[in-house]
């Protein structure tokens, strides 16, 4: 861990309900789009592809009927002790400004994948290739994310973009930037989501629903004892789902 | 001056410790990272004024109301509309490709006629008179098909095929064809509209409700409404069905059972309702009661389904304990259901009377039609496509001498694939308005691509599933990138060459028209501050605003109505389900459960490119599908993980690889569907199988009708 812990007074958070997480994707082709990831026609290669989110399934073990399945969404987790952070060489990643969310410089970054080897959460993508849309497609890129060119890692940035546009947004409405409305800035992913299975927010300001959803006996983070801190919260009723979060054994 | 072994050390060491502490380096591997990483061909992100305008998704059956970003002019992106009430902001992963799919590789740049195996490029004149010539040629054997289930473009279609003398108009089949027969035999009237969000125990008997069942973004809206994240659910989800789906994931319980003995579940579930005391003043109550306990108590269930009775009881307790229960019946993969589960699940709606109420299901009116001589929708519904395709590929009904395919893709997303084929093959002459390249398209000849939603306007009126009429309105929010034209501009062109007056002379008057009648209807207003489930429930309905409708809906509102139809006869049809719901022979192999996702698109669509991504690996794997089965069918098949088998039934094989899955019921092959496309582009080209071809088509006894819920499979 970087042993760097820093702390901010706002600490942007995700709050996904596994429970309410019917597995649809949405969330993923929110980010691709989003975030200018280029449709990529071999996907289904997962050692190559990229997808900032990406749905997980798991499953309780057990055989046929008592067998269980949940859907886990898992954008980058922003951690508090970002081992990616520590391990990058010329700092292209970094977690040093307001919100805590983890930033990732692309044209600093050498493409060592230290930072892709350190993060246990698998967030961090190495572009293999040249982003290439079919042709003319290149109209629909946003304008709010650049394009990665390949050689370089890339990752969830909790849709940092929205964030400038919501302060913005708050600045032309004379009303105080720092201090966001609860749903003025949300992520792509949490936007579209049908389910309503994610929630964004302040983690530490009390008007936001994130405040008090961490808070609930259910809620936990994914590989806790590692002590990354992370910032994105899990909730299931279902224990099994929870212990699995955090990579109980069997003997546990 | 000589230079010893240590001072040598020492000068690289000290060289090295230098290097360190200088900056050149970093900066000299700074500046080779950004050069790198500076290549002409890495597109650059489009500059100028970003807006935000409304439409509606029609790629997506779930029709979600959308908010599209747009740059200089240029759609970049959609997003759900929080103001619409089949969205509230969610999105499906198909309608949020809506803005992508415009540069599809797959897509129909011009009119294009057959050459031969090829195809060539003509203009829309010329292809306005060849139509003109064969179809006027073909007069009194024009068949269609149209693929979209909500759009006023099919009254277009079917008044023109009318007078051009119908061969028949038909919808492709869904969950609404099933629906529809159903509830003609149960003597009802109307569409059949689930409240979900007034419901409290829900309980699903094969719909996927989360997924592709009806107006699939809404109802997860309304799910989630109920489920406080991490507190006590204020609603309880039962699914019944083959696999623990999308939809069972998130369902408080899930009961398996094959998609083929729904009905009998319903029908063992009613047993245990009468035993209760439900009762029902509704024609055909006698019958159904002797149909129950004559062949549906807990052993017989117990014997056809391997469900027990305290399960059926345990059920059957909490919908009669609930406040407002309801149950929806459809089939796991959105097709080849037949009427009797329908009816079956129905009529614990009734035996629950829950006809008409809040959080039960409406009887939903049909909004009127404005093209003269047009079928309604319920007509488009009573046909039976399969029934009709299979007729003529066995030379039994004779081949119309045109067809015109719109926005369908039967060649595809039909079962029997290589039936269907057949059948389209005997039809002399035939058109595609498509957008993409299909495989239905190229056995056409004449294709005539329609704009996509982005650059037209059309409509979606209630979508099947929805619990309140709806309308809402499909805009063009930039020109057509290709040449192409909106199909229902095209088809009134023809008729007017064809001297056929449609009183329309292009579809904007159409939807004016439309709305203008909507204006009309008694209750209706636009969903803004109230929504309509909430005006079920009991709030007042607002006024509408008649001379504003059509500007509040290219706004992005949606017209409602909480309306139903007088029931005058509606029964229990037991006679339907008697004939019909029966155990199923134990299958020698194993039975396919297909499943059907919205990210792998429609027949119609393809694979979204941008979708491609978000399929699993424990789906597709390279080019190979992946089929589930439970470990305990795979010893019996003697089958390992990962093995690469071929599937047989109804004289066609399919690849696949076997994925050793424990939610699947043991018996089953669970196989997705939405691959093995041979048409489209390379997001959607040869990637898999298309294990719907394997589906053989029967005929359902009792109703009649075409079904396909569930195949035997032989696996080698």
């Amino acid at each position: 861990m970087s042993g760097q812990k820093k702390e901010f007074p706002i600490t942007w958070g995700m709050v996904i309900d596994i429970d309410k997480c019917t597995g649809c994707g949405a969330c993923m082709a929110s980010c691709q789009t989003e975030n200018n990831v280029e449709p990529q026609r071999d996907a289904s290669n997962k050692l190559r592809s990229t997808s900032w989110m990406t749905v997980y399934e798991l499953t309780n073990g057990k055989s046929y009927p008592d067998h269980d399945i949940a859907y886990l969404p898992r954008p980058c987790q922003q951690c508090g002790n970002p081992p990616c952070v520590s391990v990058c060489p010329v700092i292209a990643t970094e977690k040093n400004e307001n919100g805590g969310i983890v930033s990732q410089v692309y044209p600093r970054c050498i493409g060592c994948r230290y930072c892709v080897a350190a993060c246990p959460y698998h967030v961090r993508y190495f572009g293999w290739f040249d982003p290439v849309w079919p042709e003319g497609m290149e109209k629909t890129l946003s304008p709010l994310t650049s394009v990665r060119p390949r050689g370089v890692v890339e990752k969830c940035s909790f849709c940092h973009h929205r964030w400038t546009l919501a302060k913005d947004a708050a600045r032309a409405a004379g009303k105080d930037p720092e201090d966001l409305a609860d749903g003025a800035y949300v992520t792509s992913c949490v936007q579209n989501c049908p389910s309503g299975a994610l929630a964004f927010g302040d983690l530490k300001n009390p008007k936001h629903k994130v405040h008090e959803l961490i808070k609930s006996p259910y809620a936990y983070r994914l590989l806790e004892r590692l002590g990354t801190d992370t910032q994105v919260y899990y909730i299931s009723r279902r224990e099994w789902v929870r212990k699995l979060g955090d990579n109980y054994l069997k003997s546990e | 001056m000589g230079l010893d072994r240590r001072a040598f050390l020492g000068l690289v060491a000290g060289g090295a410790v230098g290097t360190m502490f200088t900056p050149i380096p970093w900066k000299l591997i700074d500046d080779a990272a950004i050069w790198t990483q500076n290549w002409s061909w890495i597109p650059k992100v489009p500059k100028g004024q970003i807006d935000y305008v409304a439409t509606t998704s029609k790629l997506c059956p779930a029709s979600e109301g959308l908010k599209i970003m747009r740059v200089a002019g240029n759609p970049v992106s959609a997003a759900g509309n929080p103001d619409h009430p089949l969205s509230r902001g969610g999105v499906s992963a198909l309608a949020r490709s809506e803005v992508y799919m415009l540069y599809s590789p797959a897509r129909i740049k011009s009119p294009m006629k057959r050459n031969g195996k090829t195809f060539a490029p003509i203009t829309w004149e010329q292809a306005l008179i060849e139509m003109s010539e064969k179809l006027g040629a073909a007069k009194g054997s024009v068949a269609s098909i149209s693929g979209d289930a909500t759009g006023t473009v099919n009254e277009v279609l079917t008044a023109l095929v009318g007078k051009l003398g119908s061969a028949g108009a038909f919808m492709m089949p869904g969950e609404a064809t099933s629906a529809a027969k159903a509830l003609k035999l149960m003597g009802a009237q109307g569409q059949a509209g689930y409240d979900f969000e007034n419901a409290d125990t829900v309980l699903v008997l094969g719909a996927d409700i989360f997924e592709t069942w009806g107006t699939s973004t809404r109802n997860r809206k309304a799910f989630g409404a109920t489920r406080p994240a991490g507190a006590k659910p204020a609603s309880n989800y039962i699914y019944v069905g083959p696999t623990r789906n999308n939809t069972a994931a998130v369902c408080d319980q899930w009961i398996p059972a094959a998609a083929a003995e729904l009905g009998v579940v319903a029908m063992g579930i009613a047993w245990h309702l009468l035993k209760a005391g439900a009762t029902s003043n509704a024609p055909g109550f006698d019958t159904f009661k002797a149909v129950v306990n004559g062949g549906f108590g807990p052993e017989d269930v117990k014997r056809a389904t391997g469900i027990g009775g305290d399960v059926l009881a345990g059920i059957a307790k909490s919908l009669m304990a609930s406040k407002a229960a309801l149950v929806v019946t459809g089939s796991p993969f959105g097709q080849g259901m037949g009427a009797a589960p329908v009816i079956a699940g129905m009529s614990l709606n009734m035996l629950l009377g829950r006809i008409n109420k809040p959080g039960g299901v409406y009887m939903l009116p049909e909004l009127a039609s404005v093209v003269p001589g047009a079928l309604s929708r319920a007509a488009m519904l009573d046909g039976d496509l399969p029934a009709f395709l299979k007729g003529v590929a066995s030379d039994k009904t004779p081949a119309p001498k045109a067809l015109l395919v719109y926005d369908a893709n039967p060649a595809y997303g039909l079962p029997e694939a290589a039936t269907m084929a057949k059948a389209l093959e005997k039809i002399p002459f035939k058109v595609s308005f498509s957008s993409f390249m299909d495989e239905t398209a190229a056995l056409c000849d004449l294709v005539l691509p329609n704009s996509l939603p982005l650059e037209r306007y059309d409509d979606v009126a209630t979508p099947y599933g929805s619990g309140f009429c709806v309308y809402s309105l499909v805009r063009p929010i930039q020109k057509p990138i290709y040449d192409t034209k909106t199909s229902a501009d095209v088809l009134l062109a023809l008729a007017r060459k064809l001297s056929i007056d449609l009183k329309f002379d292009n579809f904007q008057q159409v939807l004016k028209e439309k709305v203008a009648s909507l204006s009309k209807a008694s209750g209706g207003f636009v969903a803004k501050d109230v929504m309509p489930w909430q005006v079920a429930a009991g709030k007042p309905a607002p006024a509408l605003v008649g001379g504003d409708l059509w500007k509040a809906l290219e706004a992005g509102y949606a017209w409602t109505m909480v309306g139903q139809v007088a029931q005058t006869g509606m029964g229990f049809a037991a006679e339907v389900v008697a004939k019909a719901a029966k155990a199923g022979k134990p299958a020698a192999g194993a039975t396919l459960a297909p499943y059907a996702q919205l990210r792998t698109g429609t027949p119609a669509t393809g694979i979204p490119c941008q979708d491609l991504t978000t399929v699993p690996d424990t789906e597709l794997l390279g080019e190979n599908t992946l089929v589930r089965l439970n470990s305990e069918t795979a010893k019996t098949l003697g089958l390992k993980k990962g093995q690469m088998v071929k599937l047989s039934a109804a004289g066609v094989d399919c690849q696949a690889k076997v994925h050793i899955f424990e939610s699947v019921m043991t018996g089953m092959v669970s196989a997705p569907l939405g691959f093995g496309h041979t048409a489209f582009d390379y997001f959607s080209q040869g990637k898999g199988a298309n294990y719907l071809s394997l589906m053989a088509v029967a005929e359902e006894p009792g109703s009649g009708m075409s079904m396909w819920i569930a195949s035997e499979v032989k696996i080698a």
